[in-house]
């Protein structure tokens, strides 16, 4: 068991990295909003995994559990909310 | 157990430099993005931590920062889009 967290949790840790690399890689703000939900979705999702593999069912791993379902939603919101505040900001949609 | 947390936690922290850096340089949209992308990174490395050190009411802590977040950056992304 603690092997395939330890491979859980350095997939995750790797998630985190990639989304690094690909926020620093890609140009534009809106381009790099992807590398955010990224990180929130493959990161988030190992890591809370990692979690349940760790602790089995206990108050802490469901507060993760509780944690990745508010972080998916509450993420594609935010994601969505800035996109538009950048793309109006920009003059191409007023 | 707690051994690959702490490894796991110490493995988050350049990214989560990468993204603190980014949100002090360039313009105004690459900030607010850097900003949503440490967040999102502290909540991950609030996570790592609180099982690195078995704690396990610091979990308290990602979830406050979960639930914050989402007023934060709407707020910023409101400013950025209307005043700033």
């Amino acid at each position: 068991m603690s092997a395939i967290t330890g491979i859980v949790l350095g997939l995750g840790v790797l998630a985190a990295w990639l989304g690094a690399l690909a926020f620093v890689r890609l140009a534009t703000a809106l381009e790099r909003l992807h590398a955010v939900t990224f990180v929130n979705v493959a990161a988030g999702a190992a890591i809370v995994l990692a979690a349940l593999l760790t602790d089995g069912v206990s108050s802490r791993s469901l507060k993760c559990l509780l944690l990745l379902v508010v972080t998916l939603p509450v993420g594609a919101l935010l994601t969505h909310v800035t996109g538009r505040a950048l793309h109006t900001r920009s003059g191409e949609w007023r | 157990m707690t051994q690959i947390w702490l490894t796991a936690a110490l493995g988050l922290l350049p990214p989560m430099f990468i993204a603190l850096w980014a949100a002090g340089h360039g313009t105004l949209a690459h900030r607010l993005v850097a900003v949503e992308l440490a967040s999102s990174f502290a909540v991950l490395l609030l996570i790592a931590l609180s099982f690195a050190f078995d704690q396990a009411s610091s979990i308290d802590l990602a979830l406050t920062l979960a639930l914050l977040t989402l007023p934060g950056t709407l707020l910023l992304a409101v400013f950025a889009e209307r005043w700033l």
